[in-house]
């Protein structure tokens, strides 16, 4: 009785002592990995946000492919809205509007679209998977003096509810989108 | 004796209704260079009108007017650098109810979405007193653009896409392809 007793102590304690071993080099295991995955996924410095007062909207415009004069106001007008709506800015002014050359720290947003396909409400209604309308656009910020911030391209969708100019609403909610990251 | 005595002028009154009646209505023209569309959407680019707002569109005395209810819009014609107009379709059923229709059973609510009247836009740009660029889209009912266009056109508007005279539909306005903008 006392042997079997004493025999399955011992086997506890092996079994104890087998499992913080174990333990020990799953800690030692995790550890290496973490380290290792911070060395590798060290994030890069933060692009330092630019400082404005005041932006200057211009007219969409589309050099490369033939846009309906709706969709070149939507955008415009959705645009401005969208950035109006950010609060980063003390004045967003439009194209053409005199107080901006007067503005001291204005970022002008110049865009203009490169790709265009028309899609169907219809399509979209009845088939759900096709007639989406996409909106290409390249977007641009600088300054005064012709000096760029950066630019890139937003594309603006429709795919399934909404009517064809719901993309222009798309597109300005993404320049707003930019504009939060990109500004103080 | 009496009514022998009535019928003329009753002919008459008659007469003159037949005659003045359809001016009365909304959506004909008033007089030369007015024009006054029902049911005209503001989709986007009034100041002060929520998008897609139905309201009436008025152009007389040198402004374009749009009254949604109490809210109102002025823009002065004279102000208006562009003016074009366009057609398309659009559901028959529109807003929530329409939306909630692609829900019904068996596919109904797709069955829905095939009927679609025809409807006009009227897209114009124009210059606030500061010189800022504003955009306006409207979709109106089929047929009332033009008549829009030529009044604003009339009250001061500029175009890069003149009416020809009897054109019908105008060089501006393409053919209706089905589509939505």
């Amino acid at each position: 009785m006392n042997i079997n007793m004493s025999r399955n102590t011992r086997i506890n304690v092996k079994k104890s002592g087998y499992l913080i071993s174990l333990a020990f080099v799953a800690v030692v295991l995790l550890f290496a990995a973490s380290s290792g995955s911070a060395q590798q996924t060290t994030p890069p410095a933060p692009k330092p946000k630019i400082k404005a007062s005041s932006i200057q909207i211009l007219m969409v415009e589309s050099n490369e492919v033939k846009l309906p004069l709706p969709f070149q106001l939507a955008l415009y007008e959705n645009m401005i809205e969208q950035v109006e709506k950010t609060k980063k800015f003390q004045h967003v002014y439009r194209d053409g509007d005199h107080a901006a050359a007067d503005a001291p720290d204005l970022v002008v947003l110049h865009s203009n679209v490169y790709g265009f396909k028309q899609g169907s409400e219809e399509k979209r209604q009845v088939t759900t998977v096709a007639g989406a309308t996409q909106i290409k656009v390249h977007c641009e910020f600088y300054d005064k003096s012709g000096k760029s911030y950066g630019d890139q391209d937003v594309t603006g969708n429709v795919r399934f509810l909404g009517g064809n100019l719901r993309a222009t609403y798309d597109f300005g909610k993404k320049v707003a989108e930019i504009v939060e990251a990109s500004f103080e | 004796m009496i009514l022998r005595r009535a019928l003329p002028v009753l002919l008459a009154a008659g007469a003159v209704l037949i005659g003045v009646g359809p001016l009365a209505l909304p959506g004909f023209a008033q007089d030369q260079g007015t024009d006054t569309v029902p049911n005209t959407k503001q989709v986007i680019g009034l100041e002060g009108i929520d998008h897609n707002a139905t309201g009436t569109l008025t152009i007389a005395k040198g402004t374009l007017e749009f009254t949604k209810g109490t809210k109102k819009a002025d823009v002065p014609a004279a102000s208006i650098t562009e003016v074009l107009t366009g057609a398309d379709t659009q559901r028959t059923i529109g807003g929530t109810v329409g939306t909630l229709t692609m829900f019904a059973p068996y596919g109904s609510g797709r069955f829905l979405s095939l009927f679609r009247t025809k409807i006009d836009t009227l897209s114009l740009t124009y210059v606030d007193g500061s010189g800022g660029v504003h955009g306006v889209v409207f979709s109106m009912p089929e047929g009332s653009s033009t008549a829009a266009k030529v009044a604003l056109l009339a009250q001061g508007a500029k175009t890069s896409v003149p009416i020809e005279p009897g054109a019908t539909p105008p060089a501006s306005a393409p053919k209706p392809q089905g589509r939505k903008p």
